[in-house]
């Protein structure tokens, strides 16, 4: 009995230890939306049990625990999913259905009528600094960059953005929030202004064509969001020399690294190329140009930040051209501008809100003087001095509902204050703009969001007030597939230099409907975007009879029986070294038909400023054995139409009718630039050397922007580019403390 | 009877008394898997390995290094099949297992500081014109720090023999010279001893391999 009771329990020992040691195999499959997910985690809670699921989301592995357990399933897409489940001795099977993990990365954003270019949007990455510098003919401006891009319209002889069939002054720009008033630099008729702001100066953009915000507004067609740089990465010298310009500027950031300061200075004289090119234009005075600007940028120690913007600008240039009047040999405008903007915002969160406030000033003075010459005998001077005044801020709190939902709300205010003297006119222009606005951002899922908005303003001047609804959804069609549609009423004030006589005004209205489909992958993307815009309550002008010594007309406003309409089609289809090594390349196409009723117009009529098809093409390639960059660009644009249009009166009415009309030559440009730059590669440069040469126009197409004519629409003579081809040599030199090179050797 | 017992004995011992713990050895398992890698989806399931022993140990550092670690070579593969959208995902999941691993040590080491290297090395390559400054400033200061800790660390030597094999000849690069720090790498390996078994003693082999290519 003893002997037997030692073999029971031995036994007995021998079958715990083997059940003890048993493996149970647990398997199943892991879906979401009936499809089999990958690479989930699969454990069993509190073991070191578990596996990895395969392709089609099987999973099998072994355990040798018993009784009850937490299986967990984890997948960074996913919710973390829990199953319980009892081991005992047969195999275990099941199935787990997961949730979508609602993420800020995978969720969709409202993207149509904007094309974002910053660090956090790779995939719709488009004109970053230096994506602006290598584009040949861009001159390193943003401005003309975004001619590059589709729905902006290349109008050679004016400033700013013509989008999408509207005009410039139906566009804005805006820093930290905050609008630019005069972001183009003072200019005589028939030349176009530089960007007053330098590129380098804004770490991202967002351009946007059509369906914007309601966080902003007072732009018929469109918006430029410009984000100015945070703390520089180390202290710099900057130094730029070119035959046309020179420049130097210091950035130095604080030892605790939480706040910087920097200014520049540059000068630019362009009558050294006027030697060596053959120039259009007669420059009695050569363009010169003084700026000088100084930044602060100060970290809070609660993660906020302000910053600082301040600028000043001072140009001068004179212009003689064959006078179109009989009598006289030439007509002669001298301009003297001084412009200056200061801009200051403050970012930071408290708790759950995000605040965003922006203040900016800015004074801008036109000093034009016009004269005559006969027998070489100049004429006394009439005056057109205009000064503007602007004041605006603005207030904006940002709350996040959950992780891809929020709401954010607040207002702004905009004053301007202009006055003009010409001859015996004194005019001086009052508005106050005020206005508020909400919005919320509604993620449904990773793949379906709504943005809603709403704007209110109210104008002094008008003594009126709008009220503009926004909507925008954006649905992800496939892996790679996303569209989007967006809808938005746009209000915009009368341009003040319209308002020169009493005329009961409104606001001017558009309305925008765009369907935007995009294919995002990898280095690669194709964006097709329809749209239809509708302007009502444009306004009419007639023109006051001119003088003949100035060949721009004045035009005053009547009322706002204006209306019209443009739509078309537009493609973009970038490849940033993805098919060819080293090579990035895009090309755009727009179409665009579009009818107004507006300003003096008789009839509705194709606006001047708006060709119906724009093509461009843009070639880089950088070439790292030599360390140089080659750029290439070429802008085709269908000629767009000109008129001459007077006012004659009858029983004391203006009736305006078109005198002549045409259109003009189709547009053709090809720029080639190049960069190089020594310094790559030498472990120890002190100076960080960019060397530029670009030429604009190289096949010498000569361009004709529009037509002048005379007084009693006899003559006429041509507006045309400046220079038709010209040549820019310079040397950009960075000292500093500088990492570049370190970076770049350790890490490619 | 005796025998019996004995044998029963004999057994038993035979199974725990010369057994390492649990723990030792699934560490031990796992990190031999880790030569037998080759894939992205290979690299995911090996981290997910050391994530559930990650989830068990919240005393040992080691488990969730090893995750890092297998993350980090996932994105090196992710890298060479030039899906660059995906190492942003990789590094962040790195780096979040690395700070539990600097929790439980009270601070870095210069294993960890490599790794975090390794980890800002992927985000730059993301975008290396936009991010030479910010991720590639972080990766360089990782590597001076990691340098400082354990100057002998082999493993250091061999990334950074990495970084010179691969970085263009225009930007100062060359194999040539990749390969003689491979060499010094390897020599530094050959005197080296890791701290334990488990402790991080990776790297070798891939000295050896590139040592072993011809270079042009």
């Amino acid at each position: 009995m003893k002997i037997q009771g030692h073999k029971i329990l031995f036994l007995i020992a021998l079958l715990t230890f083997i059940t003890g040691y048993s493996q149970v195999k647990i398997s199943g499959k892991v879906t979401f939306r009936n499809k089999g997910v990958g690479e989930v985690n699969v454990t069993l809670k509190n073991t070191y049990d578990g596996t990895t699921t395969d392709a089609e989301g099987n999973f099998s592995f072994e355990t040798s625990e018993k009784g009850s357990h937490i299986l967990t399933f984890t997948h960074p897409k996913y919710e973390e999913t829990e199953k319980a489940i009892v081991i005992d001795n047969q195999n275990v099977s099941f199935n787990a259905e997961l949730k979508e993990q609602i993420s800020e990365i995978d969720a969709i954003v409202v993207s149509a009528g904007s094309i974002e270019a910053s660090d956090k949007k790779r995939a719709t990455a488009l004109l970053t600094p230096i994506d602006i510098y290598t584009i040949a003919g861009a001159d390193g401006q943003i401005s003309s960059a975004l001619n590059y891009l589709p729905g902006v319209q290349k109008v050679g002889e004016t400033g700013g953005l013509f989008i999408r069939g509207g005009t410039a002054s139906e566009s804005r720009i805006f820093m930290d929030g905050s609008l630019i008033n005069n972001y183009f630099s003072n200019s005589i008729p028939g030349i176009a202004g530089r960007d007053q702001f330098n590129t380098s100066l804004f770490k991202g953009n967002v351009f946007s064509s059509g369906g914007y915000s309601a966080l902003y507004g007072q732009a018929l067609s469109g918006v430029l969001m410009l984000e100015s740089v945070d703390l520089p990465d180390q202290s710099s010298y900057d130094f730029g020399i070119s035959p046309i310009f020179v420049s130097a500027g210091f950035q130095k950031l604080g030892k605790d690294q939480q706040h910087s300061y920097g200014a520049s200075f540059s000068y630019s004289l362009l009558s050294l190329m006027q030697k060596v090119f053959n120039f259009n234009t007669d420059f009695i005075d050569a363009p010169k140009g003084l700026d000088g600007n100084f930044n602060f940028r100060i970290k809070t120690k609660s993660g906020g930040i302000l910053k600082y913007y301040g600028m000043y600008t001072s140009n001068k240039m004179g212009v003689k051209s064959e006078s179109l009047e009989p009598g006289y040999d030439f007509s002669l405008v001298r301009l003297k501008g001084q412009n200056t903007y200061h801009n200051l915002s403050f970012r930071q969160k408290f708790g759950k809100y995000l605040l965003n406030v922006g203040t900016s000033y800015s004074f801008n003075s036109s000093d034009l003087n016009f004269s005559t010459e006969t027998n070489e005998v100049e004429s006394g001077r009439t005056t057109l001095l205009t000064d503007g005044n602007y004041i605006n801020f603005k207030a904006v709190a940002d709350r996040k509902i959950n992780r891809i939902s929020a709401v954010r709300a607040g207002f702004e205010l905009n004053n301007t204050d202009e006055k003009l003297n010409f001859e015996a006119i004194r005019k001086n222009y009052k508005d106050l703009i005020s206005s508020v606005f909400a919005e919320t951002d509604l993620g449904f899922s990773n793949a379906l969001s709504a943005k809603i908005g709403v704007r209110a303003e109210h104008s002094s001047f008008l003594n009126k007030n709008n009220i503009a609804p926004r909507f925008a959804l954006a649905y992800r069609l496939a892996d790679r597939w996303t569209t989007s549609l967006a809808y938005g009423l746009f209000y915009q004030n009368p341009e003040s230099k319209y308002i020169n006589g009493p005329a009961d005004l409104g606001f001017q209205k558009s309305q925008h409907y765009v369907f935007q489909l995009q294919r995002g992958t990898e280095g690669r993307t194709l964006r097709l975007e329809a749209f239809y815009k509708k302007y009502d309550q444009l306004i009419k002008t007639f023109n006051i009879t001119q003088g003949n010594s100035q060949n721009q007309q004045t035009q005053s406003a009547l009322n706002n029986d204006g209306y019209g309409y443009a739509k078309g089609i537009e493609l973009f289809w970038r490849d940033n070294n993805k098919t060819f090594k080293n090579i990035d390349y895009w090309i755009t196409y727009s179409f665009l038909d579009s009818k107004r009723d507006f300003l003096n117009y008789p009839v509705s009529l194709k606006p001047g400023f708006a060709a119906e098809h724009t093509f461009s093409a843009v070639v880089k390639r950088f070439i790292p054995e030599w360390k140089l960059g080659a750029n290439l660009s070429y802008t085709y644009a269908k000629g767009r139409p000109y008129y001459d249009i007077v006012s004659s009166f009858e029983d004391g009415r203006a009736v305006n009718y078109t005198r002549n009309e045409g259109r003009l030559k189709d547009y053709n440009a090809l720029n080639v630039s190049f960069n190089y730059i020594p310094s790559i590669g030498k472990k120890d440069a002190k100076a960080f050397t960019v060397f530029v040469l670009s030429i604009s126009n190289v096949l010498g197409a000569k361009n004709v922007y529009g037509y002048n004519f005379s007084v009693d629409g006899a003559r006429s003579s041509a507006v045309v580019p400046p220079v038709n081809t010209f040549v820019f040599v310079g040397a950009f030199i960075s000292f500093g403390v500088d990492k570049t090179q370190d970076a770049i050797n350790n890490n490619l | 009877m005796k025998k019996y017992l004995l044998s029963f004995a004999f057994a038993f011992m035979s199974l725990t008394a010369f057994a390492q713990t649990d723990y030792e050895k699934v560490m031990t398992e796992k990190i031999a898997k880790i030569e037998t890698c080759r894939t992205a989806e290979d690299f995911q399931a090996l981290a997910n390995d050391f994530i559930r022993i990650n989830a068990k140990e919240t005393k040992e550092w080691l488990p969730g290094y090893y995750a890092a670690f297998a993350y980090i070579q996932k994105g090196r593969v992710l890298m060479r099949d030039g899906k660059l959208k995906e190492l942003d995902n990789a590094a962040l999941e790195a780096e979040k297992y690395l700070a539990g691993a600097t929790g439980v040590l009270r601070g870095d080491n210069a294993e960890t500081h490599l790794l975090r290297k390794m980890a800002y090395s992927l985000r730059m390559m993301v975008n290396p014109q936009q991010r030479y400054k910010t991720a590639g400033a972080i990766a360089e200061a990782e590597m001076k720090a990691a340098e400082k800790l354990d100057p002998e660390n082999p493993r250091i030597a061999l990334i950074k023999a990495e970084d010179v094999y691969f970085t263009p000849k225009q930007y100062g690069g060359s194999k040539a010279k990749g390969v003689t720090m491979f060499k010094e790498a390897l020599a530094k390996f050959n005197a080296y001893t890791p701290k334990s078994a488990l402790d991080p003693n990776w790297g070798k082999a891939e000295a050896e391999y590139f040592i072993s290519q011809p270079v042009k």
